[in-house]
């Protein structure tokens, strides 16, 4: 039953962001014709354009078409490369996956040993440090951070290189040597959110009488915490690896902008500068989706992790 | 309010003013113009005359740091205004309204944040030009799903305190109790959250400049000059620096204000944190002999350290329990019979300081270590609490919660474990138990529950058994089962049972001895069929007539004890109990009546003026007497316990 309410949900959230998307092309200000072929263009060119974008039918007939063409995962045929957008982008998804996971990686591998090791020992030195470093780290931009860390390691350190890309079939090392400093850098914000959260949310679980009565059991407190405490504690973690997926992909666009990364971010950011509008469509259409159901999955983890929801 | 705010509060204010000023105050201060180029060698470092330095074109960076504030600071400003001007309205109507308008606005606030902000930001911004309002626009459109959410929650608490909903009954116009009631309480989240707002929308405009997405040059904005100053970072890192740590000390302010804001309002968070320190927990435990009994404790304090004052939840506690007998602590809720049980067990809160001896065996449990206790507790030590639905953890089985104690002390295999499991269970009285062990904790009654707590306890055959009001939370008919469980498995395992309960039938009952308990101090001991025959403290007698009998009449008046239970932070010279005994005297005011026997029968009362001795007979003992005058002691009262006393 809430499968199926949530399966609802996520197709109108779907029609809604392909829609807006499809939108943004047509009913923004500015004429797209213009806008793709500058204001020196010949009638005939123009008409011609209008044509081969479907300008001269209804907005509604044209998004469905569209829409029928990204089921087939047509997304058109870019005007200034000639390409099939669908293909360009599928050609740079993997790069962006791979730094959002090992965003993640990081994150993650950092937040859970500090979270908890913060919450067992709430209000000492190593929490309020924690606490600090997670103020600053989340007020700090991505694009500052990034900046930072490359001055440091790639500039002055010279350990990795600042830009560039290999990619993982052509050699592994090499792809994680620029893969790391761009995943730390986009990890860094996730992971003071996900050490807060999981230390709050533990902090409160350690109080359960669950918790009491595994001590009068005589466990071990690394058992208690680690076994008993950890998986009841990782609800709002869960949570916040979906919402922040939002945060996470808007930070990708500048990373990859920043680390010279030829994913999708930067395909968006060089194709709105060279005027390639249907390449920027493609990439905000595929982002966003992704970005729902990955959200749409992590409802779905609930479930695997608490048992009571499982029920409701 | 300095002093609550903190330092870290006024040094932020300060920056965010000093920024806002010289954003404001760019044309008139005495810097050089923010496009002038060659204003000083190019990429020179910080000087006197260029404090931040040039950039690649000789540009000065100071100023172009202040002209890119006005950028931000704008932007930050007006999408804030936007954001808080359409989502707090809509966010007041779904709050206060509920229903259909709460529904159909959260939806599409669902769906609104559904999507990537910045991806979108920056699709719009590409469409529809860079330029200063288009950026406000979008970042001010983009927040407002956040905003909506903000006033909504905080409406919704408002909007069931007890003054909205008195003013509704009242008949008070909606936009009246909008205005006077609401607005004025979510004004301080939203300012909080104004702040955090301000942070959010001056990193996305950033970060929209940094792609050259904000607006265009040769306007500076922050993120446009730490994307220029990068190519440069090798030989002059000044120019990337300067904006980097000006954006980073603006942001960092905005969110501490919002933060502190946000913090001062959350009652969580105002000062009950308890104060660690060390305190003298009275005096040291007089000499005392260890006897030959499964468990003695002896002068047992748990004293709290907290801002109010050191809190004595267990206050020099002594008693001896041997093999096959129940113990029975009984008192009010607050006088300290879980925290007694918890003391026993070293199962206390960092805050607290623990002081006296526990016994097992002879052994001395307070002088040992945290690994070594761990080999008492669960082995020698079974517990269970009181309410089963908090007990078990939730997210484990059954099978994982009951295997664990036997897998970690017994060193069994999975599969002994499991058998040994399902044996456990069964014999607590649950049905088809090797289904049961595949179970989650929310798919049983709290009865089975209970039971499946009762069997951890048991797992490994402890010595003593500490169960803390195990049936409190349970339905009547389910209480006498889980007795009766308790009962025989004490008799089958020749074990020892302490038993916590403020229900005095249970403890009539099943007890063989009883503790009754008082502000953290034993006040009365003895036989229980003894002391609930011939109850000599007062408190006890009180407990005992406010005890409810299913032999009541239907419509009968209830009996509570009159007064309330004493302050442990502050408890007064004399016996605690005195202000709500009908019987005090002069001297309860004065000295504190020490546990003292009456007769050799182990019968002992903490009391100056104990209740007579020849009472009447066990069967009618909780109907003990006349009603004792409420309130202050009155001298009748006292002529009452001489004539029925010494």
């Amino acid at each position: 039953m809430i499968v199926v309410h949530r399966l609802v949900r996520l197709l109108v959230v779907l029609v809604v962001v392909t829609f807006l998307s499809f939108a943004l092309l047509n009913l923004l200000p500015g004429d797209p014709v213009t806008q793709i072929l500058g204001l020196s263009a010949t009638e005939e060119a123009r008409a011609q354009l209008v044509r081969e974008l479907g300008l001269d039918q209804p907005l509604l007939v044209r998004y469905l078409d569209w829409l029928g063409g990204l089921l087939g995962g047509d997304f058109g045929t870019s005007y200034i490369t000639r390409m099939p957008v669908g293909g360009e982008l599928a050609g740079r998804l993997p790069v962006t996956l791979e730094l959002l996971v090992a965003a993640q990686i990081v994150a993650l591998g950092l937040a859970i040993p500090v979270g908890v090791a913060a919450a067992r020992r709430a209000g000492r030195a190593l929490d309020q440090a924690l606490t600090a470093l997670s103020f600053a780290l989340l007020s700090t931009p991505v694009f500052v951070l990034g900046v930072l860390l490359i001055l440091v390691f790639a500039v002055t350190w010279q350990v990795v290189p600042a830009t560039g890309w290999t990619p993982i079939t052509l050699d592994l090392g090499w792809n994680l040597t620029s893969v790391v400093l761009p995943a730390i850098t986009l990890g860094c914000g996730q992971f003071a959110v996900y050490a807060r959260l999981l230390r709050t949310d533990l902090i409160a679980t350690l109080q359960e009488d669950y918790i009491t009565l595994a001590r009068a059991r005589g466990l071990s407190p690394r058992r208690i915490l680690w076994r008993h405490a950890l998986r009841p504690s990782a609800i709002s973690l869960i949570t916040a690896i979906g919402l922040n997926l939002g945060a996470l992909i808007g930070g990708t666009v500048i990373i990859e902008t920043l680390f010279g990364l030829p994913g999708v971010g930067r395909l968006i950011v060089d194709s709105i500068f060279s005027r390639d509008y249907l390449t920027v469509q493609g990439g905000v259409v595929l982002i966003s989706v992704g970005y729902v159901v990955v959200n749409f999955a992590v409802d779905l983890v609930y479930a695997a992790v608490d048992p009571r929801i499982r029920r409701a | 309010m300095r002093r609550r705010l903190g330092l870290g509060f006024c040094l932020a204010v300060g920056w965010i003013g000093l920024v806002l000023l010289a954003a404001l105050l760019a044309d008139l201060l005495p810097l050089a113009r923010y496009d002038e180029t060659l204003a000083g060698p190019p990429r020179s470092g910080p000087s006197l005359a260029h404090p931040f330095g040039t950039d690649g074109l000789g540009r000065d960076v100071l100023s172009r740091v202040v002209h890119g504030a006005r950028v931000s600071l704008g932007v930050g400003i007006g999408a804030v205004l936007l954001g808080l001007g359409v989502g707090a309205p809509l966010g007041i109507l779904a709050g206060y309204r509920r229903r259909a308008t709460d529904a159909v606005i959260m939806a599409v606030n669902d769906v609104a944040q559904a999507f990537p902000a910045l991806v979108f930001a920056l699709a719009v911004v590409a469409f529809a030009g860079a330029s200063l309002r288009n950026v406000l626009i979008v970042l001010g459109v983009l927040g407002i799903p956040s905003w909506v959410r903000l006033i909504r929650g905080a409406t919704l608490t408002f909007a069931e305190r007890e003054f909205v909903l008195a003013a509704r009954v009242l008949g008070a116009r909606d936009r009246r109790i909008l205005w006077r009631e609401i607005v004025p309480n979510v004004a301080v989240p939203a300012a909080s959250y104004a702040f955090i707002g301000m942070a959010v929308v001056v990193v996305a405009e950033g970060s929209l400049a940094f792609l050259g997405l904000s607006v265009q040059a040769p306007t500076p904005t922050w993120g446009g000059l730490i994307n220029e100053g990068r190519t440069l970072m090798e030989d002059a890192p000044h120019v990337v620096l300067a904006p980097s740590i000006a954006m980073f000390l603006t942001v960092l302010s905005f969110n501490l204000v919002g933060d502190r804001l946000r913090a001062m309002t959350d009652v969580r968070e105002s000062g009950l944190e308890p104060v660690r320190q060390a305190v003298a927990a009275g005096p040291p435990a007089a000499a005392h002999p260890v006897r030959d009994t499964l468990l003695q404790v002896e002068e047992l304090r748990t004293h709290f350290v907290t801002p109010r004052g050191v809190v004595k939840a267990v206050d020099g506690v002594s008693f001896t329990l041997d093999r096959g007998r129940t113990l029975a602590i009984v008192g009010e809720s607050g006088s300290g019979k879980s925290m007694l049980i918890r003391s026993v067990l070293g199962l206390l809160p960092g805050s607290s300081v623990r002081d006296g001896h526990v016994y097992l065996s002879g052994d001395d449990l307070t002088t040992h270590g945290p690994a070594e206790m761990r080999s008492v507790l669960g082995r020698r030590l079974g517990t269970v609490f009181q309410d089963p639905m908090t007990a078990l953890n939730p997210v484990r089985t059954i099978g994982t919660q009951v295997m664990e104690p036997l897998r970690v002390h017994l060193r069994m295999s999975r599969r002994q474990a499991r058998d040994e499991a399902a044996r456990l269970l069964a014999s607590v009285g649950i049905p088809d138990p090797v289904r049961v062990l595949r179970r989650y904790p929310h798919q049983l009654s709290g009865g089975m529950r209970q039971r499946v707590t009762i069997a951890m306890a048991l797992s490994c055959r402890p010595d003593v058994l500490f169960a803390d009001e195990p049936t409190t939370a349970l339905d009547v008919t389910i209480q006498d089962q889980v007795l009766r469980l308790l009962h025989r498995q004490r008799e089958e395992r020749d074990m020892a049972v302490v038993l916590v309960s403020h229900d005095l039938s249970v403890v009539a009952r099943w007890a063989d001895e009883v503790i009754v308990m008082y502000a953290g101090k034993v006040v009365e001991r003895g036989p229980a069929a003894q002391v609930f025959a011939r109850p000599r403290m007062p408190y006890t007698e009180a407990l005992l007539r406010a005890a409810p009998r299913l032999t009541d009449p239907v419509h009968h008046e209830l009996r509570v004890i009159p007064g309330r239970p004493p302050d442990l932070a502050g408890l007064p010279a004399g016996c605690a109990f005195r202000a709500r005994c009908g019987y005090a005297q002069e001297r309860c005011a004065i000295e504190t009546p020490p546990l003292s026997a009456q007769d050799g029968d182990g019968h002992r009362q903490a009391c100056w003026f104990p209740l007579e001795v020849a009472g009447p007979d066990p069967a009618t003992a909780a109907q003990l007497t006349r009603p004792p005058a409420a309130g202050a002691p009155a001298p009748e009262n006292a002529s009452g316990v001489e004539s029925r006393g010494r």
